[in-house]
């Protein structure tokens, strides 16, 4: 150690200074001498007399509490509110379908865009629903959501939610249940759609075929005939729906909430042709021919299957014909019997479920994934464990065991690791095997198109893997009038993303139709990517600021029909769950009251009504004599209300005015308000 | 006077004298808050009575009731007893002062050298109270006030040595009677001189560096509390009054020589001047460096007053 210490101080430099000076200040330096003294003597005076005359001067700090309400009529102060509920509404997000890209897209760039409608495939204007639905506008709230959601009632019970996921009261407690809120709204719509619902005017010629009614085509024909067309949908089976009716099971979506929302649609004018099979019972150039576009929203009609040894035993079914089977016809022959599902994603998983629902004596999922990876919803994945599917991760098909025929179980051979470093789908397997023995099989390991039928003897070309090249932001095909939207073009998604590429597409049928260029200053779907918040700690709050719980039927009952498993807010709920929403960029204050609880010094007072259809906020003050200027309150503001003026520094030497409420810190900067000539006692706008 | 008489009159006027502070530091303290806040182009208190006048009222009683804390590893005996050290002189140095024509409470023939001895006393106090604290804060605040007071002792003592030879007496009474309205032109040097060892005497700012918050959180009181706190406040706004009242009673004859009614209130008037002076100048000037304030005294100060001496001295001949 010693020898160390020797060599640091050989090559560590000697910094100490020779001689220390101290450091001089301004009153050193005077001339020396008599001079310097009467120098000093007169500093002093000259100090004394600036302390005398500051004392006789009028001080300029508060007397609380008399000058308390005492207000410079220009004092605009360091914050302002830009707006306040009750005075401002909440603007909505609605536009043209032609023009709503651009909207959005505007929005984004000025940081207007809230988190939620950011983060919808669709763009749905979950905001505004909030909104509406905590003023007791129900019906407004319904057409907000179906402007860009065709079918609110059926998303609000099957939809993904990315806007929840993106909610910003994540990260102050929980997200709002938004979906819930479409179903809310769906519901509360019952009453007015005798009323509300009525034929649109048909203003153009022209008349659009659409093939598929499944959520995009619906979306398409939505918006094709607010602009004014006569369109016609073909549907080869004998209810309209798409995979929302096959591929979707009742116990999270009733029947009768789909046929509720096509037959507005058909009251609206959409002529629907059900039981036309396109290629087969029409070939698709008649509808070209007749028709002045054609779009193509036929989905995905076929499971993928795997090429595994005794595929094609007795007892093998594909994903889409074994949930067709049981959700229409009630069974699929699985009742007693032992059930294995391959596969790990959403369709896995309700495969299990209808399994069980049909009868099945046991309901195995095996995936190659693990527990962690599965694509699976996790929501999904937990309530299917409730009611009592047995998941077998990590496990890849190996082998259909046979039996005269028929199968008689699987073997499964361990998986190590199914993705490789940089994330791309290479699974590695151990030399374990396990037999798992069951009587029916369902593989659920992805759909595909089937379009040959479709476009034959048109001009239409598939791939050699039977896909249809269409541009994937505009919806065009090879041949010019005929589009497609919906998974054909997204492959397998969500049914929100299915949707929002049939508004695309009818943005490019109108452009078609009306001549001009499809792509011209248009702003394609923007999905912008807003961070994920941390689940916020939920110690300590407050049991009214929490997400309303969705009450849920119980596992093992529900597990054997297909009755809701979700059953539903009341109103009550609804209009309180809606009230929770903190309208995030909208720049109206709303009275969350969260700058109060972020403020350190207790300086901010808010105080609201929150009756449906009289909601404002009554009082904000915050108290100048309090306020450390810290400006926490203005950095966190969800909705962007509370700012910063150009005055923030200036405030520290006008503290005199303690006090601001509501109508000084909405003033605008410009106008007669500011001049402080108006507002006196005339009680406007408050 | 026997030893018992001379032991309850000694009672009497401590107590009395303790009363006068503590009637001064209530009037004191909001004085100086009151002053201090103009200069800064505040209010002040203004809460609590007619101009907040009752603000140090309710401080003391909170004061009062505050808990009594003693720090751990002090030297709890020496911790304890040392405020009374520090604040008895201060009472002690008043009873030498000349209210009235012909009445000093106790008027000894030394009165001067009295007022200017006792109250160096505390010192003593200042000293041991930081060192029994065992806290760095306190013993530097503690060390820094002894030097600084032993310094402004000398400059301090030198101009009212001046006076007393002008008067022939050590006795402020002597003194008093003996003033005469061409003493003002001629003691002016004497009086800044007093005037600024006294501030610097009381550790009041700009000369505060003992309890300079800024470097020493509190100084030399930094581990007191509650009651013992406040007794330190008292002597210090003791020291402050005496001070004034000893100023405006040899240095102005008390009240220009004025009999009767008219001289005593002029002689409080100028009392009360000299104090809201020194309130003045600690809100004005900014604290000193130790550099700054031993040259001052040593190279400024002490020349002045030894000037102010060979000046009396010079014109005594003459009288």
């Amino acid at each position: 150690m010693a020898v160390t210490r020797q060599q640091d101080k050989a090559t560590v430099p000697d910094r100490t200074p020779t001689s220390v000076r101290l450091a001089i200040s301004a009153t050193d330096d005077f001339s020396p001498g008599l001079k310097g003294f009467a120098e000093r003597v007169r500093s002093l005076v000259v100090g004394l007399g600036i302390t005398a005359r500051r004392s006789v001067s009028r001080p300029v700090t508060l007397k609380y509490p008399a000058e308390k309400v005492e207000l410079s009529p220009r004092w605009r102060g360091a914050l302002r509110l830009t707006g306040v509920l009750g005075r401002e509404d909440v603007a909505l997000i609605e536009g043209p379908a032609s023009d709503y890209n651009g909207l959005i897209d505007d929005l984004y760039r000025h940081d207007r865009l809230p988190p939620c409608v950011g983060n919808c495939p669709a763009n749905v204007d979950a905001r505004g629903q909030s909104f509406l639905l905590a003023d007791d506008r129900a019906a407004e709230a319904y057409e907000l959501v179906r402007a860009r959601n065709i079918l609110p009632g059926v998303l609000g019970r099957i939809c993904h939610h990315p806007c929840e996921s993106a909610c910003k009261r994540t990260y102050y407690d929980e997200p709002i249940a938004i979906r819930p809120l479409h179903r809310v709204a769906f519901e509360r719509y019952a009453e007015h759609r005798a009323e509300r619902v009525a034929p649109l005017p048909v203003t153009r010629e022209e008349r659009i075929a659409i093939i598929g009614s499944g959520p995009s085509g619906l979306a398409a024909a939505f918006d094709l005939m607010h602009a004014g067309f006569e369109v016609h949908v073909y549907e080869k089976e004998h209810a309209a729906g798409g995979a929302l009716l096959s591929g979707v099971p009742a116990y999270r979506l009733p029947r009768d909430v789909l046929a509720t929302e096509i037959a507005d649609l058909q009251t609206m004018g959409m002529k629907l042709l059900t039981g036309v099979r396109i290629g087969t019972d029409v070939p698709i150039d008649h509808l070209i021919g007749e028709y002045d576009a054609v779009l193509i929203a036929a989905g995905l009609q076929v499971s993928r299957m795997l090429p595994v040894p005794g595929s094609d035993a007795q007892g093998i079914w594909g994903a889409l014909d074994f949930l067709k089977a049981g959700n229409w016809k009630g069974g699929c022959g699985v009742k007693g019997r032992r059930v294995l599902v391959i596969g790990g994603g959403n369709v896995a998983v309700d495969c299990a479920r209808v399994a069980l629902r049909c009868g099945a004596a046991q309901v195995t999922l095996s995936s190659l994934e693990s527990m962690d990876e599965l694509p699976a919803h996790p929501w999904e994945i937990e309530e299917a464990l409730d009611e009592g599917v047995i998941a077998m991760c990590s496990y890849g098909p190996k082998e259909v065991l046979v039996e005269n025929g028929r199968v008689a179980g699987m073997r499964l051979q361990s998986c190590l690791s199914v993705f490789d470093a940089q994330g791309r789908f290479a699974p590695v397997f151990a030399e374990e095997f396990t037999d798992v023995p069951a009587d029916v099989i369902v593989f659920a390991i992805g759909q595909a198109p089937q379009l040959a039928e479709l476009v034959s003897g048109s001009d239409l070309v598939l791939t050699e893997r039977g896909l249809l090249p269409v541009d994937g932001a505009l919806m065009t095909t090879q041949v010019p009038g005929v589009f497609a939207c919906g998974e054909v073009v997204t492959g397998p998604g969500s049914a929100i993303a299915s949707v929002a590429s049939g508004h695309e597409a009818a943005t490019s049928i109108i452009r078609y139709l009306d001549g001009r260029s499809l792509s011209e200053g248009r702003v394609y779907r923007p999905v912008p990517v807003y961070p994920r918040y941390q689940p916020a700690t939920l110690t300590g709050v407050e049991p009214a600021r929490r997400r309303t719980v969705m009450p849920m039927a119980k596992g093992a009952d529900r597990a054997r029909d297909f009755r809701q498993v979700e059953l539903g807010f009341t109103h009550l709920e609804g209009l309180a769950e809606a009230a929770r929403c903190l309208r995030c960029a909208s720049e109206v204050c709303v009275g969350c009251t969260f700058c109060a609880r972020t403020c350190p010094d207790y300086a901010i007072t808010v105080e609201r009504i929150d009756d449906p259809g009289h909601r404002s906020v009554t009082r904000y003050d915050l108290d100048l004599s309090k306020c450390c200027f810290c400006g926490l309150c203005a950095e966190q503001c969800p909705t962007g209300a509370l700012r910063h003026t150009g005055q923030y520094e200036l405030s520290f030497y006008h503290r005199d005015f303690a006090v601001f409420d509501r109508h000084e810190m909405v003033r605008s900067p410009e106008g007669s308000r500011a001049t402080g000539a108006d507002c006196r006692g005339c009680g406007d706008a408050r | 006077m026997s030893a018992a008489a001379s032991f309850g009159w000694g009672a009497l006027y401590g107590l009395g004298a303790s009363l006068v502070i503590a009637v001064a530091a209530l009037f004191g303290v909001w004085a100086e808050r009151k002053v201090a806040a103009r200069i800064q182009m505040r209010y002040g208190p203004l809460e609590a009575g007619p101009f907040g006048l009752l603000q140090t009222l309710a401080d003391t009683i909170k004061l009062v009731l505050k808990e009594d804390v003693t720090p751990n590893s002090a030297d709890v005996p020496v911790f304890r007893i040392m405020p009374f050290l520090v604040f008895v002189p201060c009472a002690a140095a008043l009873v030498v002062v000349p209210f009235a024509a012909g009445w000093t409470p106790f008027g000894i023939e030394a009165g001067a050298l009295f007022f200017l001895a006792v109250p160096g006393m505390s010192v003593l106090g200042i000293l041991l109270a930081g060192w029994s604290s065992r806290n760095t804060y306190a013993s530097i605040g503690g060390v820094r006030a002894a030097a600084q007071m032993v310094s402004y002792e000398l400059p301090r003592s030198l101009s009212v040595l001046a006076l007393c030879l002008l008067a022939g007496s050590l006795d402020p009474g002597v003194i008093r009677a003996e003033w005469s309205w061409w003493w003002l032109p001629l003691m002016a040097i004497g009086f800044v001189v007093y005037f600024i060892a006294s501030i610097a005497e009381l550790n009041r700012g700009p000369f505060d560096l003992p309890e300079a918050e800024s470097e020493l959180v509190a100084g030399y009181f930094a581990d007191y509390s509650g009651i013992r706190w406040a007794i330190f406040m008292m002597a210090e706004y003791g020291g402050l009054v005496a001070a004034s009242l000893f100023g405006a009673g040899v240095f102005f004859g008390g009240g220009f020589g004025l009999p009767g009614p008219v001289g005593a209130v002029v002689f409080v008037a100028l009392a009360v001047a000299m104090t809201i002076c020194m309130v003045w100048a600690k809100w004005t000037f900014p604290r000193l460096r130790p550099d700054q304030l031993m040259s001052f005294a040593w190279k400024v100060l002490t020349p002045m007053a030894l000037g102010q001496l060979a000046l009396v001295g010079l014109v005594l001949p003459w009288l």
